[in-house]
């Protein structure tokens, strides 16, 4: 059993980072958070709806349309250029291509990339890598943002750019964020953080706290 | 995704050219020989129907008819004409001692129907010379030899074994069961299947040179009257003479159907199509599911974000279909260069007519989907929790 009682509200408007050593259940609990691990037991609801109640079609439609990804290696698709990775939500959702792609523009130049909008991802830095991973996890609009550690693989001034357009991007109407990071260095840029261990929420610390975890 | 794994991708398309490439070539010799099997039809079409012994399936396998049948076919109504042809085998010798198997053609002595052209000698008339035959190497190569030097020829000290030689001509002279015959012309006529080299002559003058036999007419030979129907004048004459008569392409069905009950070459071709999806399936299969086990992260990614198992799938096939399409035309294509070059060059049995390269693109399909099946179960089975780090 990988969550042991775990009980945790996320709100809208806000950033949430859950911190913890490894194999402290950060993974398996945005995991089940986003509707790709059903849990055994207990209940998950999120944005009214409990997930539990959910067959594997309706998973995979509620992530295509409420859950945005951002992963610690990007996941770009490496053939792809980066218009066509951003717009790949929106063909998932079954958005004609050619809307489909005018969109990605439209997100890449949000977050700056828009002279990178042809280029292979292998072609781009990491922090460009994870800038167009970002568009592709917003372009669908989803209510909820998962990044699983964002930072980890960046140095640590692009990571602190990664953060502000995330903690920017956790601002805008209808929208969560929650990261999943041990990386102390950003713990500034959250609203509160959810400290886990085996299995278990510790405690959830506020924004103001936060120096006390350091 | 395939394409951005350059070397999976190339090694799948040739995976899939390679197959294609075996099996439209394997399914081109087929056609190429089962047409040469019935040349001799084909050397002769002003024959519309060919009557024969009721027990002959083939042009291949044939047996004599009774003296009465010429005689009995052309007083059926709607034969415009018939006339004989004899086919036989014989031993001919070189001058200088050597000697080799030739099929005979006898030809009818006043029309000489069926009697190729033999180059510029002056076409088939030459056979009205005395002793006068036509050779033609019927695919064979290197078997029309004759000796370069006077001396080799007709020697009285042995035959003159391992002499420089040089192509039979005009004016040679041959023997066939010791008889003399006199080359009047060497004829480009059509390859037979198996190759075999020919001697054309006249009738009378293969009664002379062939073993004495009871009946030597093997085909009699009939055009029909202008405006006629060729199948109903054959149903006349099979009713009227109790033979077999054959439109030309009943008679050519015939005998690939006899060709592909009999031979031991379609066994072989058969073993050379399944040879070919075989490595074929398997080349394509393995670097299908290489390549799909190295992108299963990309898969679980694509699964994460809402794609469907049957999203996946048509992605999966997709890709294979696309190789699929791309490694049929490269196969296809350069089947047909490399066919077309060995039957220029070489005198090659192939030969691509319209249903090769679908033969080669069933097999195609058959392979992909062989191969796209090996990937389908890891995909289907994969965890979308994969994509975060730690699983």
């Amino acid at each position: 059993m990988a969550l042991r009682g775990a009980d945790l509200d996320v709100f809208e408007g806000e950033l949430l980072m859950i911190v913890g050593p490894s194999g402290s259940g950060k993974t398996t609990l945005v995991s089940v958070i986003t509707a790709i691990l059903a849990q055994d037991s207990g209940r998950c609801e999120v944005f009214g709806r409990d997930l539990s109640q959910m067959t594997q079609r309706e998973r995979a439609r509620f992530r295509a349309s409420s859950i945005g990804f951002v992963f610690q290696m990007f996941h770009l698709l490496p053939a792809l250029t980066s218009t066509e990775n951003v717009a790949v939500p929106l063909l998932i959702g079954g958005v004609p291509r050619r809307e489909a792609e005018s969109r990605a523009v439209r997100a890449l130049e949000q977050v700056g990339l828009a002279a990178r909008a042809e280029s292979l991802p292998p072609q781009l830095s990491g922090g460009e890598q994870q800038r167009v991973a970002i568009a592709r996890a917003l372009i669908h609009e989803p209510g909820l943002l998962v990044c699983d550690e964002p930072t980890s693989a960046l140095d640590h001034a692009t990571g602190q750019g990664i953060l502000e357009t995330l903690q920017d991007v956790a601002k805008r109407p209808n929208r969560a964020v929650i990261v999943v990071t041990h990386d102390s260095r950003i713990y500034s840029f959250a609203d509160r953080i959810a400290r886990m261990d085996d299995g278990r929420i510790l405690d959830i610390v506020s924004g103001e706290d936060r120096a006390n975890l350091r | 995704m395939l394409a951005g794994a350059r070397g999976k991708f190339a090694g799948l398309l040739f995976g899939i050219a390679f197959a294609s490439f075996l099996v439209t070539f394997a399914a081109s010799y087929l056609a190429g020989f089962l047409t040469r099997g019935f040349a001799l039809l084909s050397e002769n079409p002003e024959a519309k129907i060919w009557v024969m012994d009721p027990t002959v399936t083939s042009a291949d396998l044939t047996t004599n008819l009774a003296d009465w049948a010429l005689p009995r076919v052309r007083s059926v109504p709607g034969v415009r004409f018939a006339t004989p042809l004899a086919l036989g085998s014989a031993t001919v010798r070189f001058p200088n001692g050597t000697f080799q198997s030739f099929q005979i053609v006898g030809v009818d002595d006043a029309t000489l129907a069926g009697a190729p052209a033999a180059g510029a000698a002056g076409g088939a008339l030459v056979l009205r010379s005395p002793d006068a035959v036509i050779v033609a190497s019927g695919g064979t190569s290197g078997k029309l030899q004759t000796p370069l030097r006077e001396a080799d020829r007709w020697p009285h000290d042995g035959p003159h074994l391992g002499v420089p030689t040089r192509r039979l001509a005009r004016g040679d002279v041959l023997q066939v069961n010791d008889r003399r015959v006199v080359v009047q012309g060497v004829a480009a006529a059509l390859p037979r299947f198996p190759p075999r080299p020919l001697l054309y002559t006249t009738l009378s003058n293969a009664r002379r040179i062939l073993l004495p036999e009871r009946h030597r007419v093997t085909f009699v030979l009939v055009s029909v009257a202008p405006g006629t129907e060729a199948a109903p004048v054959a149903r006349r004459i099979e009713a009227q003479t109790g033979l077999r008569a054959r439109t030309e392409a009943e008679f050519k069905a015939d005998t690939v159907r006899w060709y592909l009950r009999t031979s031991e070459d379609v066994g072989d071709m058969t073993a050379m199509l399944m040879l070919a999806m075989l490595v074929g399936s398997g080349v394509t299969g393995i670097m299908l599911y290489l390549f799909t086990s190295e992108h299963l992260k990309q898969y679980a990614v694509l699964k994460a974000m809402g794609a469907s198992p049957a999203m996946l799938l048509s992605m999966l096939f997709t890709q294979v279909g696309l190789c699929a399409l791309l490694g049929t035309g490269l196969g296809v294509g350069s089947c047909g260069i490399v066919g077309e070059l060995a039957a220029a060059l070489y005198q090659y049995p192939f030969r691509m007519m319209w249903f090769t390269p679908l033969v080669g693109l069933v097999a195609v399909v058959i392979i992909s989907i062989v191969a796209a099946l090996f990937s389908i179960r890891p995909v289907l089975k994969l965890e979308p929790a994969t994509v975060f780090v730690g699983r």
